[in-house]
């Protein structure tokens, strides 16, 4: 007895705390709707159907104005029948206002129905209406969204209002934005419970809701409130393949062009990784310069001036080359000082060192050539014959390659010394060289400097002494008069002395002109095997 | 010759009888969309003939169904008797719609009245399509009927015509058993 007690109670405060609960829920959606229709509908009273046979309307009123709900009467008439009366229930509003409620609980659709409020006998609204032009669904249950397993898509689905009839007349507004986006899309759809939402993006979060009304042929209203929101993630994309390849050509465009960049500025990279070992030749302009001697423009010169001279031996030693348009050296003995030795002759050019490297073979073989002219003792003078022929004929002569071609003549000056004495041993003061240069050009644009060139260093071996020592006029004889330019190499400078083989007979006759030019250098800073350069 | 073309002619009897006497299997037409355009063509020739100037000429009465549906009294209703409040509502608007194309004297307007009687006669046939079978029409209401009544104008006649359609013409449509069994 007791247990049945017991149960009965607990039924009943189970039922009456589920019913209030759907009266609570169902005020608040009352409340949505009202709120809805003041602001959509402008007629009064407003009216919406809920259902196939019901009817709520309702009116606001100010609360000064407002009066008790006996005060009104709401008087509907359907069309060819008598009217009836609606009992009017009170509810206090917002905002100091104050709405009065009827409804209607079995209805006639597809009739016109009139509606008149009263107050007071006073009539205050009065409204023509079909029912089942102003339905007011509650919106669609169950919003579900689901992958469709294609990327940018989800599918959303609902469940339709359980109206009966009405399944095929209603229209959906599905909204879905990007999470945390105020702009989103609106799709409609027609007697559905779901949808596929396209275009979407890849792995981006979604917020779906939907609403629903009537779509007017048959039935119409208005729309819906909005289902609560529901959120989705779109499946992760993978790489667009548009973007994938445009990646690539961007890519492949940046890298030609850095490479046309490096390309273009190789050579300032280049500096920049790997420094150029600096040398001095840019001090010293041509010092270091080897000329090629296997020039067939100067041989060619050569060959003629040697055919305008009586045929000599011209040693013409393959040491030496020149990289530019080189020089004939032709070395001369001296007659003056000590037994006359001959000058081997070395018509081509001077040589220049290749480099400290090189230096000190190309003197050797120097050296070796001078000992061999040393040796040549008995043709001590026939340089002198040469020259001394060749001032006989000095048209051709001078007009001759050898002129031109700014052949120098170098002489070797032995003091106190035997031909058989190894180069090692002579110092540099016993073996003055001097170099002889004939210039066919105007005497202005010769230069005369004038210096001794003297090595000192374990490779020198030649040494030469300025003309300077010797007093012009006891230069040794040359050969008939001719004007012939000393020059004196050191290395770093040259001296230039013009000379006149004329004035060895004829001493004092004739001036000559010089344009002194002086290029000296401190011995100190004398290159080690200071190498012979002439410049032309 | 006689000999084949006898039985030829026997054989075209044959079929021309059979083409008569039975019916021939029409697909239902459960499309609601069919009858969707009749009401918005019933419901677009109201509209223009609504600012019609003294009721288009149109003058006399014209005996209509009642249009309103209680969906509560209506399921209580079997689908002969929806059927039958249907199909007599039809042929009353036929009627009416027949006796206003008489008086009417616009072009205008008796192209649009034409085509709501032919749209009245393609329901007919939808319903057929549904087996609802061809009652034999009721003896001519009276007036005062509880299921008709009479209006004056071709206005309302039109908009009565259209709420006849949307309600229990739909109803039965959507309602119909061989579209239900369809469905289900």
């Amino acid at each position: 007895m007791t247990n049945n007690n017991l149960n009965k109670l607990l039924v009943f405060c189970v039922l009456f705390c589920a019913q209030k609960t759907s009266i609570v829920h169902g005020a608040q959606a009352l409340e949505t709707k009202v709120a809805l229709l003041l602001h959509a509908e402008p007629e009064n009273p407003k009216c919406f159907a809920e259902g196939m046979s019901d009817l709520t309307c309702f009116w606001e009123e100010d609360e000064e104005r407002a009066g008790s709900a006996d005060q009104y009467s709401f008087i509907y008439t359907y069309q060819n029948e008598n009217s009836s009366e609606c009992s009017v229930t009170a509810l206090p509003a917002a905002g100091g206002k104050r709405l009065y409620f009827c409804r209607l609980s079995q209805t006639q659709l597809f009739v016109p129905l009139d509606i008149r409020v009263f107050r007071d006998e006073l009539l205050i609204h009065n409204r023509s209406l079909f029912i089942e032009l102003v339905f007011l669904l509650d919106p669609p249950a169950n919003l579900t969204l689901t992958s469709t397993g294609t990327q940018g898509q989800l599918k959303a689905s609902w469940l339709p209002p359980s109206l009966k009839y009405m399944g095929d007349s209603m229209m959906y507004e599905v909204s879905y934005t990007m999470a945390g986006s105020h702009i989103g899309k609106v799709e409609e759809v027609q007697a559905s419970s779901e949808l596929i939402l396209r275009g979407l993006q890849s792995g981006t979060k979604y917020k779906v809701r939907i609403r629903v009304k009537l779509d007017g042929i048959s039935y119409s209203g208005y729309w819906s409130t909005w289902t609560d929101p529901v959120l989705m993630e779109t499946m992760p994309g993978d790489l667009d393949p548009l973007i994938v390849s445009l990646s690539l050509i961007i890519s492949l465009v940046l890298t030609l062009l850095s490479l046309l960049v490096l390309m273009s500025h190789r050579r300032f990279l280049l500096k920049k990784i790997w420094p150029i070992i600096p040398t001095p030749e840019s001090k010293f302009q041509g010092l270091f310069k080897v000329y090629v001697f296997a020039s067939l423009e100067y041989e060619t010169r050569y060959e003629e001036w040697l055919g305008h001279s009586t045929g000599g031996l011209w040693l013409r030693p393959a040491y030496f080359y020149s990289e530019e348009f080189p020089a004939p050296l032709e070395v001369l003995s001296e007659v003056s000082l000590g037994p006359a030795l001959p000058s081997s002759a070395l018509p081509p050019k001077a040589s220049e060192a290749l480099g400290e490297e090189d230096e000190d073979e190309k003197l050797k073989r120097v050296d070796s050539a001078l000992m061999e002219g040393w040796r040549e003792t008995p043709q001590e003078h026939w340089p002198m014959d040469q020259l001394r022929a060749i001032h006989q004929h000095p048209a051709p002569w001078t007009q001759s390659s050898l002129l031109e071609s700014h052949d120098a003549y170098v002489t070797l000056n032995a003091q106190n010394h035997s031909g058989e004495e190894p180069l090692d041993d002579i110092l540099e003061e016993t073996l003055p060289l001097q170099v002889l240069f004939a210039s066919g050009r105007t005497s202005s644009e010769s230069r005369s400097d004038l210096g001794s060139f003297q090595q000192s260093s374990g490779l020198g071996r030649l040494s030469s002494q300025s003309s300077f020592e010797y007093p012009n006029h006891t230069w040794p004889p040359k050969g008939p008069g001719y004007t012939y330019m000393a020059v004196a190499d050191s290395g770093v400078s040259m001296d230039y002395s013009p000379m006149s083989s004329s004035k060895i007979d004829d001493i004092g006759k004739g001036v000559i002109y010089t344009n002194e030019y002086k290029n000296e250098i401190p011995a100190h800073r004398r290159p080690i095997g200071t190498p012979i350069h002439f410049a032309f | 010759m006689t000999s084949i073309s006898g039985p030829v002619v026997v054989l075209l009897t044959v079929l021309q009888w059979a083409g008569r006497g039975l019916p021939s299997p029409v697909r239902p037409i459960c499309d609601p969309r069919v009858l969707d355009r009749f009401i918005m063509e019933a419901r677009d020739t109201e509209t223009a003939l609504r600012g019609c100037k003294a009721g288009c000429g149109v003058t006399g009465t014209y005996v209509v169904p009642l249009t309103n549906v209680d969906f509560v009294v209506w399921e209580t209703k079997d689908t002969e008797e929806q059927a039958l409040e249907v199909q007599s509502g039809m042929s009353l608007f036929g009627q009416a719609l027949g006796a206003v194309r008489e008086s009417v004297s616009r072009v205008a307007v008796q192209i649009l009245i034409d085509n709501n009687k032919s749209n009245i006669h393609s329901l007919g046939q939808v319903l057929r399509s549904l087996h609802i079978q061809d009652l034999p029409l009721p003896p001519a209401p009276a007036v005062g009927d509880l299921v008709t009544r009479k209006v004056s104008s071709l206005s309302e006649l039109l908009h009565v015509h259209t709420n006849f359609l949307r309600g229990k013409v739909r109803l039965l449509l959507t309602n119909a058993p061989a579209c239900q069994q369809n469905s289900t």
